[in-house]
């Protein structure tokens, strides 16, 4: 395979493959059977359409292209805050959550005597190491994330579909689900999987693989497992892959936590420095690198810090953090349609044709993202977690321009 | 090379240091077995949020509890019960 192709689905694919994604799909596969199938089609349809738009010819070719078809309708500022505010949170309160999901995977499928906080907070310092490294080393690195993740997964659904056991009866109680809204939390599955991070990759790629993938494992797990409790289960990935092949099919799947928790981790941290790049960077060359100096040294380990506080404060014991991490995934959707919007306005601002399946795609993401907001049931929460996001990220963006400008004109003055 | 040095240990100390935690009286697990039918014996799981939802592992019989009402949970079992409480 092409590697820039390797690398666009390995970046791409870094949220996709992480256990939040697999909760979501096994929870929504409890709820609404195999109608998932169709509705994950049409997720993956319309992402791809999204996906097509941002690629459109009449669009800025540059690597900050996202960044500046957003300014272009905004202006600077606004621009800069809501795409600060659409990346770090998320990128700590995923990574708190999800090293926690790892640490327990790791505890009780592996080590147990190994303390789960004890690899949570191992495995997010050589995460953290590892974006110090040279760009080729990261990619590569999350290429092995996301192939062992996308593997193990293949493996297990598989060896569900040539099977023939009979699903379990029993039915188990559990009071809070994250995919309880409504359908339209498969988009969590796939956001964020149009961002390649490399130009001239097909959009339909991520997409396309997302939906084969957990296609072949929602389908498995499904016949393997009770509905019920793959609606209700915290763990529905872990529950499946131990009815799939028991014992060794756990250990499968501790594998995939692990590299999935790695790949989104690192892919999260990567898109962060990319979108940062192209707010604060001014040369082209530099962004290509994914930013300056002061971007690959300072930013990882300040993100290492402050989610190593959130997993020491206790957050990751507190219902609170599924709320911030829903937030956090919200405002990015609300990010990217506002993307896509702004794709939509430049593109009919350069008198171009805009294509109907773009302008179909984003008016079904901002539908769908009305109903997850209205219908949850923390929404006075979210729209507090947006709104302060939104303010903070606007102040520091505006700091960090005023003090840009002064600078720039000093050295005017002095030159 | 001094600087990715510097990094490095101020990464590692930050992320490790949160590990030890202080201690508390434990219950070895053959001490919680060899007790486990006893009826002065109750088993609280006092995880909550990611720390239960993660985990596949929850000892039969256990009930849910959070570890802030303490002292409401005192009220809720006999004086002579032995309350175990687990939160990893």
């Amino acid at each position: 395979m092409n590697p820039s192709i390797l690398l666009s689905l390995a970046l791409g694919s870094g949220w996709l493959l992480s256990p939040e994604s697999l909760v979501i799909a096994g929870n929504s596969a409890g709820q609404l059977g195999f109608l998932i199938l169709p509705l994950l089609a049409a997720v993956a349809l319309l992402f791809t359409g999204c996906g097509k738009l941002l690629n459109n010819q009449s669009l800025p070719a540059t690597d900050s292209k996202e960044f500046q078809i957003i300014q272009n309708l905004t202006g600077t500022i606004p621009a800069a805050g809501i795409t600060i505010a659409a990346c770090v949170p998320l990128t700590v309160l995923a990574a708190t959550a999800l090293l926690v999901t790892a640490g327990y995977t790791f505890n009780e499928v592996f080590l147990y005597w190994f303390p789960n906080f004890g690899f949570s907070f191992l495995l997010l310092a050589l995460l953290t190491i590892l974006q110090l490294f040279p760009e080729k080393i990261i990619f590569r690195a999350q290429i092995c994330f996301t192939a062992l993740a996308a593997g193990g997964l293949i493996i297990l659904a598989l060896s569900g579909m040539t099977g023939g056991e009979r699903p379990a009866t029993e039915i188990a109680q559990q009071p809070f689900s994250f995919a309880s809204a409504s359908p339209a939390v498969l988009l969590f599955i796939f956001a964020g999987s149009t961002f390649s991070g490399k130009k001239q990759t097909p959009s339909f790629l991520v997409p396309l693989a997302g939906f084969v993938i957990f296609f072949l494992w929602t389908f498995a797990s499904l016949n393997y497992v009770n509905p019920e409790r793959l609606a209700s289960s915290t763990i529905p990935y872990m529950t499946a892959a131990r009815k799939i092949l028991g014992d060794p099919g756990r250990q499968i799947m501790g594998i995939v936590i692990i590299s999935g928790t790695s790949a989104a981790v690192t892919g999260l941290m990567l898109l962060s420095r990319h979108m940062l790049a192209n707010i604060f960077v001014k040369k082209e060359t530099d962004k290509k690198l994914l930013g300056t100096k002061v971007l690959r040294w300072f930013f990882p380990p300040l993100i290492a810090i402050i989610t190593a506080v959130l997993l020491a404060t206790g957050l990751a014991g507190d219902e609170l953090l599924e709320v911030l991490l829903r937030s956090a995934l919200i405002l990015w959707l609300l990010y990217y349609s506002f993307l896509c919007l702004s794709a939509l306005v430049w593109i009919n601002k350069s008198e171009h044709p805009i294509p109907l399946q773009a302008l179909l795609s984003t008016l079904f993401l901002l539908i769908s993202l009305c109903t997850l907001m209205i219908s949850n049931p923390h929404k006075t929460s979210i729209y507090i977690f947006i709104f302060s996001a939104l303010g903070i990220s606007s102040i520091i963006a505006a700091g960090w321009f005023s003090i840009h400008k002064k600078t720039n004109k000093q050295m005017e003055v002095t030159a | 090379m001094k600087k990715i040095l510097f990094l490095l240990s101020l990464v590692l100390l930050f992320t490790t240091l949160p590990v030890f935690a202080g201690e508390a009286p434990t219950m070895n697990k053959d001490e919680l077995k060899a007790q486990m039918t006893s009826e002065k014996l109750a088993i609280l799981d006092v995880r909550s949020g990611r720390d239960w939802s993660s985990s596949e592992f929850k000892i039969k019989g256990a009930v849910r509890a959070a570890a802030s009402d303490l002292a409401k949970l005192s009220a809720d079992y006999k004086k002579d019960q032995k309350l175990v409480l687990y939160c990893a």
